[in-house]
């Protein structure tokens, strides 16, 4: 295994009340090197924070992420930065995370220069390597961001990612913020870049119909927790929580058209507050196959058939 | 038989920026019928929006309508005076937005909003209270009498868009006009929110001309699709007729560019290469030229009309069943 998360808790205190939330609980997953873990929940299920203490961003208050055997850097605080970081994260708004005021060709050139990974005379080939591999043309280096289209910006942040030749690149939701036509241009860039460099993806979105284009296994959280993960087949053809089987009804999905029907099948409520869990369960309040029992026991994740993780005890055998 | 006059007809309209005159919508000619949901699809740029709010004579400042003519009922709305406009909307037409955040007055009780759409619209206002709290119960809100005492910050955004989609129908109006208001919703609440519009819809005979950029989401909620690509109708037709048998090339790359159910083989999407021209940038050629994949030199030297019936026509030279 190369990704090992293991029982990772992070706690945040809302300082106003002192009310302390579990945006993650007790999250494990394992990861072989070269495949792609599709995380999907909706929001404040803590898929980004998992996204930012699998980076090192933030550190968990509990647990361990080790990449190829090593704990992962707490970037927050170690100031002594590593020559090259193996773990990048590219995030959905290229917009906010790219400094309006820096041409493209600087902000990549910088992390080269930065995390020294090329002497300075390579620098301006290396940068024009990098937009090429991404799809973009060189003349493009001295754009400003507001310069470029969304998808430009979205390969100018890929390369920026790519500058440190990292192994895991962590995808938090990428293509959401772009037009619909641009999406799938990006989505065959990442496929692309995984087969030619080698790399392993997390991949986290709220839409399923994209992580199930992108992924090899799949991991399914509701409030901090993860009540499903199996491979793709297990989580696409045979889902087992009903929370992941209304993920998949809910898909907005133009394979079926004119049935206004579709539309009634659908979850009953919504999302309770982080800050206010409900007891048991966390989704009895919404499950339509919900027994008494669910409001007080707390489901635990159970390998249901091989590979194959479920957190409810009325699924299954 | 001839067919009933439409509810809303839009003919040839032109919209363009007032001052250093940029077009950004041209030639827009569509029909709505009472009891008839439309949804007009388009990326960012595309002009839906803006086609949207020039039916209730809503453009921003400095965007005017420059051709063209939007009728409701037959009168037309462009030369209508702003008091009667004003009577017109929430009444006959009104608009649901994306983000009500925005759309409600972040510092008015939920109760007093509603009321004031009452009140600003008859003289007679009797029991306006109750039918306040029986809109709101009507669009699922759960306690009623305690939403009406509450602020908008204090729902969560799904909540919110019931609350906007209450305002919107307290009325009794004949037409909806929506403008992606699921987008910015988790998926299971889009998805609640398409389910209530649905069946409001279906109890009132409401038309509906519905803006989205996902054509995943009118799929099985609208009768009938507009697709507009920089600033243009390029293809209507049947919601079947769309999804089953695009013939602009520009609509046809957009489905083959969703992953479907069906993706075992995880093929590569389909893609359209570029990005969408500015509306005021085209000149004379058809707008998708450059991305098309059946482009012809006539694609760069004159615009494509939409050719075939009102319902059902296409603005390409060079369709996607025809021979090359």
């Amino acid at each position: 295994m190369t990704l090992n998360i293991e029982n990772v808790e992070k706690q945040y205190k809302i300082l106003a009340t002192g009310t302390l939330i579990n945006a993650l609980n007790g999250i494990s997953i394992s990861l072989e090197e070269g495949q792609t873990l599709g995380i999907v929940g909706e929001s404040g299920c803590g898929k980004s924070t998992l996204a930012r203490v699998v980076s090192g961003l933030e550190k968990a208050t509990v647990g361990k992420v080790r990449w190829q055997g090593n704990q992962i850097a707490d970037k927050a605080k170690n100031h002594l930065r590593p020559t090259r970081s193996r773990v990048q994260l590219v995030f959905q708004d290229p917009y906010s995370s790219l400094d309006p005021r820096q041409q493209i060709g600087a902000a990549i050139s910088e992390v080269l220069t930065v995390h020294k990974l090329v002497v300075g005379s390579r620098v301006a080939a290396r940068v024009e390597e990098l937009l090429s591999i991404v799809g973009l043309t060189t003349d493009l280096r001295h754009r400003y961001p507001h310069q470029l289209s969304g998808g430009q910006r979205q390969r100018v942040s890929i390369a920026r990612a790519l500058a440190s030749e990292p192994d895991l690149l962590i995808l938090d939701e990428p293509v959401s913020a772009l037009d619909v036509s641009v999406r799938a241009e990006v989505m065959n860039l990442l496929i692309d870049l995984r087969a030619k460099f080698g790399l392993t993806y997390i991949f986290i979105s709220h839409d399923l119909a994209m992580v199930r284009y992108i992924s090899d296994v799949i991991a399914v959280m509701y409030l901090g927790k993860i009540v499903e993960f199996g491979s793709w087949d297990q989580i696409i053809e045979r889902p087992m929580h009903p929370y992941t089987r209304a993920l998949i009804a809910a898909m907005p999905d133009h394979s079926i058209i004119g049935n206004p029907e579709t539309l009634a099948k659908t979850l009953q409520g919504e999302v309770p507050d982080p800050a206010h869990l409900p007891t048991g369960c966390a989704f009895h309040a919404r499950c339509p196959i919900a027994v008494p029992v669910c409001t007080t026991r707390l489901p635990i994740l159970l390998e249901v058939t091989p590979k194959h993780y479920v957190a409810c005890p009325e699924v299954g055998e | 038989m001839s067919k009933p006059p439409a509810l809303l007809s839009v003919e040839n309209l032109a919209i363009s920026t007032v001052q250093d005159p940029r077009i950004l919508i041209n030639d827009v000619t569509f029909e709505i019928h009472e009891g008839e949901a439309v949804g007009v699809v388009g990326e960012s740029g595309s002009g839906k929006t803006l086609t949207a709010l020039s039916v209730l004579g809503l453009l921003p400042r400095g965007v005017a309508v420059t051709e063209g003519a939007i009728k409701y009922n037959g009168v037309d709305l462009n030369s209508l005076q702003s008091e009667k406009m004003r009577r017109l909307r929430g009444s006959e037409i009104s608009m649901v937005y994306q983000d009500p955040m925005t759309a409600l007055n972040p510092v008015m009780k939920l109760g007093k909003q509603l009321l004031e759409v009452i009140e600003s619209h008859e003289e007679i206002k009797s029991n306006s209270d109750e039918r306040v709290r029986a809109a709101l119960r009507e669009v699922g809100i759960p306690d009623v009498v305690r939403a009406m005492e509450s602020y908008p910050h204090e729902f969560s955004g799904g909540m919110r868009q019931r609350v906007m989609i209450a305002m919107a129908l307290i009325l009794s109006p004949k037409l909806l006009i929506a403008d992606e208001p699921t987008t910015a919703l988790d998926v299971t609440i889009q998805q609640q929110i398409l389910s209530l519009v649905a069946e409001e819809r279906r109890k009132r005979n409401m038309s509906m001309l519905w803006i989205t950029h996902d054509l995943g989401v009118v799929a099985n909620l609208v009768d009938r699709l507009i697709v507009m690509y920089a600033g243009r109708i390029v293809e209507s037709g049947t919601v079947k007729e769309i999804f089953t048998d695009p013939q602009h090339p520009y609509t046809y790359g957009l489905l083959a560019s969703l992953p479907t159910t069906a993706d075992r083989d995880r093929r590569r999407l389909t893609s359209i290469a570029g990005v969408p021209q500015k509306p005021w940038l085209v000149g004379e050629s058809c707008s998708f030229a450059p991305r098309c994949f059946k482009v012809q030199p006539e694609c760069k030297s004159s615009i494509p009309q939409l050719v075939g019936r009102l319902e059902k026509s296409v603005a390409c030279f060079h369709p996607v069943g025809s021979p090359l």
